[in-house]
């Protein structure tokens, strides 16, 4: 039944006009599909790793495609339809498409299987080898903003929203305190973080308002999320909040991508360069070596970095946040904690 | 503000598009419809409301178009339930399946497969002068977009109707026995013509109340569930106005309730929040709905030669 509904949704999809058509450099016509449970323009996730395929795929001369909005009873249909269509590369953006990507990739053994964010081990449970963990260290993503929320915050409250209690999110969620804290004792200051709560969904922004303005009752004055469409909503909660105090007091920092100017509040992103790693992951397929290694993106090989700087973040405050960073980057941030 | 203010507040937005919607069912099953396919009506006026919105910049215009495309969408369900005397359940699924995946089409039709992040300025709040001064409730019940209002009127006018006028009697009349009504003179097939207006439009008001009122942006399945929440608070309200309201508000109370506690950080896992609106749900319709109150006829097909 499921081969049927993949062999259905196959037609349709190739009923759809690809993205791009381009050529790789041995003439081999190379094509990536990606799936995404949130929209590819949630102004968040979703967006920014659309974006890094289309990045990734045009340096590499790759044809691509995308299905978003796709509900969780859909992975495994949605991937092997492309699958059946004869993609090369299936990139998934996302730890909740583990055991989808899994299924599949030992029924289509030929095709290659990005899974971003997918845990170290999943690459050995894939029996054809042909699975690759994308995963940027959630410690260090946690870390780029938590050093930022525990400079600017002036109420001494911070909050983080998530969409689901993903692995990855808990390691963002406990980066984000650790560094808050660390940075905020080192300025003789203590930083509570409010416990993360969860939409249970990464296209609820009503969720997200909802969430931004009750932790804002609780005094937080610096938020992060891991929650793609979610935080969207918390970011226009932010802003109404700020309209309504005449002054801009309440911070978002944004996340994957660079969003700095979609919302009045935004003040810096901690960005994720998964371009990067999907163009990695493109080349290894292309020399035929893809498959059974984790491929990771931190601070250390450019992976992993943060944002432009609003104004709102002042010029000092801005040179402390880069000499934390450079310690990030040299691994001596928060080594006297340890 | 106190907790229990900005939780009222809280519940008062969340209430509001499934009291809407609410409304539609209910116009629609006093005049023996059933529909189902609350959420995929809701879902198509979400969509368009914001896209109208986007294009002129004008919430209230969005808010109409919502409205007026839930009403054509909605015409295929009246044509097929009241003509063809077709099954309201069947139709209504089809409804729930054929409108999102049809403002799904519209959507990406529009926007194309841009990542660029769509966004509108919402309808603003208006205070009535000298009510919104009042202490404490000033500010919750009488700073609100002019849609709360509308609701509300709108939930007095509804009692006012099928309680108090001629109108009113004789379009519940269909409901119970549209036999006997056709013997009164009363047009059985005009009557719920209307009811389907009515409860398209309704619809499509609450899901663009959504993206014209509430959230800023549209994401697709941004309905989640409301239309269905609806159909239990008119079960729940017993097929009255005030009852419907009183229960869109003890919905939308549970749903504030269950965000508040998860960021109240009192050690509790979050997914014993997230239950509690759908936990109140079933328990409110146990309790409540256990009795048949609804009209007689909901959900029977009308041919007019049946005795």
């Amino acid at each position: 039944m499921k081969k049927v509904m993949a062999l259905l949704l196959a037609g349709v999809m190739a009923l759809s006009v690809p993205a791009a058509a381009s050529f790789a450099d041995d003439g081999k016509e190379y094509k990536v599909a990606m799936i995404c449970d949130s929209s590819i323009n949630d102004g968040g996730w979703g967006a920014a790793c659309y974006n890094a395929m289309v990045a990734a795929a045009d340096e590499n001369g790759w044809t691509y495609e995308v299905s978003d909005n796709i509900g969780q009873n859909e992975y495994y249909d949605s991937i092997a339809a492309y699958c059946a269509l004869g993609y090369d590369m299936i990139y998934a953006p996302g730890n909740q498409y583990t055991d989808a990507v899994l299924q599949a990739a030992e029924e289509y053994p030929d095709i290659a299987f990005a899974l971003l964010n997918g845990a170290d081990t999943v690459p050995g449970e894939a029996v054809n080898g042909n699975v690759t963990s994308l995963l940027p260290n959630a410690q260090q993503i946690g870390w780029i903003a938590g050093a930022l929320a525990g400079l600017m915050t002036k109420s001494g409250t911070i909050a983080f929203i998530g969409g689901m209690e993903l692995d990855t999110t808990l390691g963002k969620y406990a980066g984000y305190g650790e560094a808050a804290a660390y940075v905020a004792k080192a300025e003789g200051r203590e930083v509570k973080l409010l416990d993360p709560v969860y939409a249970g969904s990464f296209d609820a922004s009503d969720k997200g308002i909802e969430f931004a303005k009750a932790m804002i009752d609780e005094g937080a004055d610096v938020f992060f999320g891991d929650a793609s469409a979610v935080d969207s909503g918390a970011r226009q909660a932010i802003d109404e909040a700020n309209k309504a105090a005449g002054e801009i007091k309440i911070y978002d920092i944004g996340q994957p991508a660079d969003i700095l100017g979609q919302n009045e509040c935004v003040i810096c992103s901690q960005v994720t360069d998964n371009s990067a790693m999907i163009s990695v992951s493109m080349q290894a397929v292309e020399a035929g070596t893809f498959g059974g290694e984790t491929i990771y993106g931190s601070l250390q090989n450019g992976g992993l970095s943060a944002g432009a700087m609003s104004d709102l973040v002042p010029e000092d405050v801005q040179a402390k946040y880069q000499e934390y960073l450079q310690q990030m980057i040299d691994e001596t941030f928060m080594a006297d904690a340890q | 503000m106190s907790f229990i203010g900005n939780l009222i507040l809280a519940t008062v937005r969340m209430a509001m598009p499934i009291l809407f919607i609410a409304l539609g069912e209910l116009y629609s099953e006093r005049a023996g419809m059933v529909n189902i396919g609350l959420e995929g009506l809701a879902a198509i006026g979400s969509l368009v409301g914001f896209l109208m919105c986007f294009i002129t910049g004008s919430t209230w215009l969005g808010i109409l178009c919502g409205a007026l495309v839930a009403v054509l969408v909605n015409m295929i369900y009246a044509f097929a339930t009241i003509n063809l005397c077709a099954d309201h359940t069947v139709y209504g699924m089809a409804m729930n399946i054929f409108a999102p995946a049809l403002a799904s089409f519209i959507y990406r039709v529009y926007f194309g497969k841009g990542s660029e992040l769509s966004q509108i300025t919402l309808m603003k709040g208006i205070g009535i002068p000298v009510l919104k001064d009042i202490p404490f409730i000033g500010a919750l019940l009488f700073n609100q977009t002019p849609m709360v209002y509308i609701a509300i009127l709108l939930v007095i006018v509804t009692v006012i109707f099928f309680s108090k006028t001629r109108a009113g009697l004789n379009y519940r009349a269909v409901g119970e026995n549209p036999q006997a009504a056709a013997t009164l003179g009363i047009n059985v097939i005009r009557t719920k013509y209307i009811a389907c207006v009515l409860c398209g439009a309704l619809s499509g008001i609450g899901g663009a109340y959504l993206t014209t009122c509430y959230s800023n942006t549209y994401t697709e399945g941004n309905i989640a569930g409301r239309g269905f929440i609806a159909l239990a608070a008119v079960i729940f309200g017993r097929w009255s106005g005030v009852g419907i309201l009183i229960a869109c508000l003890f919905f939308g109370f549970c749903d504030a309730l269950q965000i508040r506690l998860q960021v109240m950080s009192i050690g509790v896992p979050y997914q014993f929040f997230q239950m509690i609106p759908y936990v109140a749900t079933v328990l409110a319709l146990t309790i409540i709905g256990g009795r048949k109150l609804g009209p007689k006829a909901a959900g029977k097909p009308y041919r007019k030669e049946q005795r």
